[in-house]
């Protein structure tokens, strides 16, 4: 996608918790995102990058700036100025949709509302006089992964927004003479670093997924990071082709994954374990129960199983709860739930 | 269909609102609120994940159809002609013809970053440019008529769409006074709310507004939970089939409420239960007539929804604490949090500054006010109640549990935290920046919301929509620049004006050495801190810590909004030794000096706690007091900084009043405590601010 290479997802050393969360977030996006914690230099930020990598196919309409699977949404098509869709359709011709990889759109810290939410269109305002709406990056994000860096440090205002279009799944404007609303429903993945601060509790809990991840404490693990670091800085085509093979294989298995998802079923009794660990963690509202669930659901997919286990259910909930149980404001996140191990 | 440009997309697939589990009362309060508009809405309070959005966003199905003047913006109702906007009161006063349409009540969404022109409308600027013309555009208070405002995290909402609400709210009309235009039009709305306690209060105006409230909680028992997680994932592999299951029974509640709307005129209530009515008000101690009036139109909503036409006690039972909830004044303790030492920050500023007025003129009353609290809550239990779900819990219990096993005599755990009341400023014209939610302001830097805009030739942060609007009416007659369909003078620039909140910013510097009361001093220090950063929990503020002792001055607490942080940091923190008080101050004035240049527009603040009786110096040839005297003096030269000492020398007959000579040089407030709690420090900071 873009020039620059990319470090291959599986060349990541250790860190399988935080690899098999994002994995899982690709196979099913009902599970709404990870949020990634961890000191500096734990590739953090590498992982998400590196998800290009192995990001399944999608339909979309060709040059749909709300990245639409069809045309003709009467809410969205109607209004958009952007392609010719309309006029095709009304000419009764058929769009073109393409196949294209799921994106990982970045928010920078730095963004502002309007670049978020999307604006109105200055250049066609002064050279048309006509108001037309320019989307944002909440609208390229949509079907797609959300990727906000450092997003404790994120100014209020734009959270507020974030939150806004997860919580409803699209995104309303009401600013600067545009009154429009798109479909936005995204993939929220967000790293942080604990040391700047804690995340608000709603955008926290707006997260599927929480993981806590820090530098391996394995000697050999350290070696291993520094020698693939080297040689991939020193000739990164030649690391990514070394990679290749291993990389297809994931992308393969995420696709077999996603297809073999509804077929997953869990037993009832199981579910009554799902409700008994949140009740026991104390967890607010009825979202943990919802994404242990599926989270399980989309483990047993990811090892090739029809039917949930009991271990799918213990590393789901491992993996969805931590940052949902009522915390005391003095505890940290995901305290004493180190030393269960990934169970992948 | 123009009229709903901005309908909720993929509506088909909605969670169904019959498929919503349990939460009786919330869904409850939404049907009588169809049925009955002038309830006045419903605000939902609760947890995150207790389907509040989704069961707002159903209920959009059930709404009854309206009838509406065709063509008309405002959705304006031809049955109430002195009512109409300006277009339809034109038309018909010129006895023009006007044709009835029917249309479902819309639900329309307040999306909390709106712009104060799509609000309440403005000038229709594709017109102007083509006709010359000015005409109005509706806004979202001209598409809401007649039928619901949806505001998500209504507690975030900012203050200026706020008070055009309430303005609207309460007079049922929005009038446009803006960009050489004049209209007016009907804007009714039930106003329905969600929000997380979690994020901060409401502000008492708005909460008053809302006819009724209802607590969210989850569901307590296995298999309601089961049960939910069932549906939820049924709805999630097929939303289409699983709304289309459900629609029957979605279509027998709106049929329902569209029966009782049409009864309810014919709903008798009963004299003798008036005085039930007012009875369950008077003991609740609520403010104002609007609970009055919104249980008994709820009341007679909840007959009329159960087809019954004479009101009993039972539905104004049922429905009196709903209209209760947020607007009771002499609450019974909530259950589970009998913490009387945490005061809720309830939000509002005139409620804020009559606390201020009489509670804080001198520490001693503050605490004396805190006791008080302690036995009788009168007064204060509706705050508590208002936010017992959400905020941090009892800090109290918090810091004896946590105290470790052998401690050294040398560290000490934070002391006893004490309940925070508001801090916030009023909000001032002056320009700052930051992020943060205790202090609002306007903000020069391109970053904070746009509110709005002003006619301006002098900022670069251009409001482009703002710009055009006000130079569309003149195209016509203006010769166009080459290329462009616009020109734009000097004279229709506009600017946009920004609004964000920000939070403080404050450092401790504290004698840790081992004069007299160094332990109870250093307790109540970082018991001070805790308050201050539980307090700031919401509001986003920052606050840093630097000791001195023996020979060095050391940064216990970088500058941090975190919680947890300060908690690990503060636990370890040896005193005793010497003063090394220029050191300190020095250190506390780099971290002041740096937070300056980073935010120059801020006003920090610095919390000096010693006894002055410095003893070693930095420099050699100085003498430690004399150091510390002209550190303090050059300290004094940066105008930005608020400093506040306090004296912690003890009440003995020889004084010798350093630390007073060490405030007057930094031309700081002076407090002296003999016996310091976290509660003084925490007034003395609240004041200073």
């Amino acid at each position: 996608m873009t020039g620059r290479t990319m470090y291959p997802f599986n060349a990541i050393v250790g860190q399988d918790e935080m690899k098999l969360a994002l994995i899982l977030n690709i196979i099913n996006p009902g599970i709404a995102g990870v949020l990634i914690r961890g000191e500096k230099g734990t590739a953090k930020s590498t992982a998400v990058r590196a998800l290009a990598d192995i990001l399944p196919l999608i339909e979309v309409v060709k040059g749909c700036p709300y990245q639409m699977s069809r045309a003709g949404d009467p809410g969205v098509c109607r209004d958009c100025y952007n392609t010719g869709c309309a006029e095709e359709i009304f000419d009764g011709n058929g769009v073109d949709v393409v196949r294209r990889k799921v994106r990982v759109v970045e928010l920078p810290v730095s963004a502002t509302e309007d670049r978020v939410v999307g604006t109105m269109d200055i250049e066609h305002a002064l050279s048309k006089g006509e108001k037309r709406f320019e989307p944002g990056i909440l609208a390229a994000a949509h079907r797609g992964i959300l990727y906000v860096d450092e997003i404790n440090l994120l100014d209020d205002h734009v959270v507020d927004v974030l939150l806004d279009a997860a919580a409803m799944g699209v995104n309303t404007v009401e600013r600067e003479g545009v009154s429009f609303s798109h479909p936005a429903r995204f993939t929220l993945v967000g790293t942080m670093n604990p040391e700047e601060g804690e995340l608000r509790p709603q955008l926290l809990d707006r997260f599927g997924l929480c993981v806590s991840i820090e530098g391996s404490r394995n000697h050999a693990e350290r070696v291993e990071v520094m020698e693939r670091r080297i040689a991939f800085e020193d000739d990164p085509e030649a690391f990514c082709l070394k990679w290749k093979e291993e990389s297809a294989r994931t992308a393969e298995r995420i696709e077999s994954a996603i297809k073999l998802y509804p077929e997953v079923n869990i037993e009832r009794e199981k579910l009554f374990s799902i409700a008994t660990r949140c009740m026991e963690a104390g967890v607010d509202g009825h979202r943990g129960d919802i994404i242990t669930l599926k989270t399980a659901k989309t483990l047993a997919a990811w090892h090739g199983r029809v039917h949930v286990t009991d271990e799918d259910i213990e590393v789901a909930a491992g993996l969805a709860l931590p940052h949902r149980m009522r915390r005391q404001p003095f505890e940290e996140i995901g305290k004493g739930r180190r030393e269960r191990g990934y169970a992948g | 269909m123009e009229l709903h440009n901005n309908r909720i997309l993929t509506e088909d697939y909605l969670y169904p609102f019959s498929a919503i589990m349990g939460q009786e009362d919330m869904k409850l309060a939404l049907i009588l609120n169809a049925v009955e508009p002038r309830i006045g809405g419903v605000l939902i309070r609760g947890e995150k994940g207790t389907a509040k959005s989704t069961a707002v966003r159903a209920l959009r199905r059930l709404l009854p159809d309206i009838k509406v003047i065709r063509g008309c913006p405002c959705l304006c109702d031809p049955g109430s002609p002195l009512h109409a906007c300006t277009q339809c009161a034109e038309k018909i006063r010129t006895g023009k013809y006007i044709e009835n349409a029917y249309m479902k009540a819309p639900l329309v969404t307040l999306p909390l970053n709106a712009t104060e022109e799509m609000v309440t409308g403005s000038l229709d600027m594709e017109f102007a440019m083509r006709k010359g013309q000015r005409r109005f555009q509706p806004g979202l208070l001209a598409r809401v008529n007649r039928g619901i405002l949806y505001i998500d995290e209504v507690n975030l909402l900012d203050d200026h769409l706020v008070d055009i609400i309430l303005d609207v709210a309460s007079s049922g009309v929005n009038i446009v006074e803006r960009e050489g235009l004049s209209y007016l039009h009907p804007s009714r709305f039930i106003l329905v709310g969600t929000m997380n306690p979690e994020e901060g209060p409401l502000r008492p105006q708005l909460l008053d507004r809302f006819g009724l409230c209802v607590e969210v909680g989850g569901e307590g028992d296995l298999d309601s939970r089961v049960r939910l997680m069932e549906m939820r994932e049924s709805y999630d592999n097929n939303p289409v089939e699983f709304a289309a299951r459900y629609l029957d029974e979605d279509n027998v509640i709106a049929e329902r409420i569209r029966r009782a709307g049409e009864r309810l005129k014919g709903v008798v209530f009963p004299q003798r239960l008036l005085g039930l009515v007012s009875e369950i008000c008077l003991q609740n101690n609520v403010a104002g007539h609007r609970a009055d009036m919104a249980v008994k139109y709820a009341a007679r909503a909840l007959a009329a929804y159960e087809g019954r036409s004479a009101v009993t006690a039972g539905d104004i039972n049922r429905v009196a604490g709903m209209a209760i909830l947020h607007r009771r004044r002499d609450a019974l303790p909530p259950s589970g949090h009998d913490d009387p030492d945490r005061r809720d920050d309830a939000g509002d500023r005139d409620d804020q500054k009559e606390r201020w007025q009489n509670g804080s003129v001198d520490s001693n009353d503050m605490r004396s006010q805190t006791h008080e609290n302690g036995e009788d809550r009168g007064g204060e239990g509706n705050r508590m109640e208002e936010d017992h779900q959400g905020g941090p819990p009892d800090p109290e219990s918090r810091s004896e549990e946590d105290e470790p096993s052998g401690v050294t005599e040398q560290v000490f755990e934070p002391g006893r935290t004490s309940r925070v009341q508001s801090i916030t400023q009023e909000k001032d014209r002056l320009v700052r920046r930051g992020s943060g939610r205790r202090t609002r302001t306007r903000t020069t830097q391109k970053a904070g919301r746009y509110v709005k805009s002003i006619h301006s030739d002098k900022y670069p942060d251009i409001a482009i929509d703002a710009t055009i609007r006000a130079a569309a009416p003149h195209q016509r007659r203006r010769k166009k620049e080459s290329g462009m369909a616009i020109s734009i003078r000097r004279d229709d620039i506009r600017r946009k004006i920004r609004e964000k909140r920000i939070g403080n910013f404050l450092v401790f510097m504290v004698d840790a050495s081992g004069s007299m009361g160094a332990k109870a001093r250093m307790i109540a220090t970082k018991g001070a801190i805790l308050s201050l950063l539980l307090d700031a929990y919401q509001k986003r503020d920052r606050v840093a810590m630097v000791t001195f002792r023996q020979r060095k001055a050391v940064v216990n607490l970088q500058p941090t909004a975190s919680v947890e942080l300060a908690v690990r940091q503060l636990g370890e923190m040896p005193v005793g030794g010497r003063t090394p008080l220029s050191a300190g101050l020095l250190k506390g004035y780099e971290l002041l000096r740096v937070h300056l240049r980073k935010d120059p527009s801020s006003r920090p603040i610095a919390i000096i706690v010693t006894d002055g009786r410095a003893n070693v110096s930095m420099d050699t040839r100085l003498s430690p007091s004399e150091e510390a005297i002209r550190m303090a003096a050059e300290m004094s030269g940066e105008k930005r900084v608020k400093y506040v000492v306090i004296d912690t020398e003890e009440k003995s007959v020889v004084r010798f009043g350093l630390a007073a000579r060490l405030a007057a040089a930094l031309g700081a407030e002076h407090f002296s405590f003999n016996n310091l709690v976290a509660g003084d420090i925490v007034s003395i900071v609240r004041r200073s601010i």
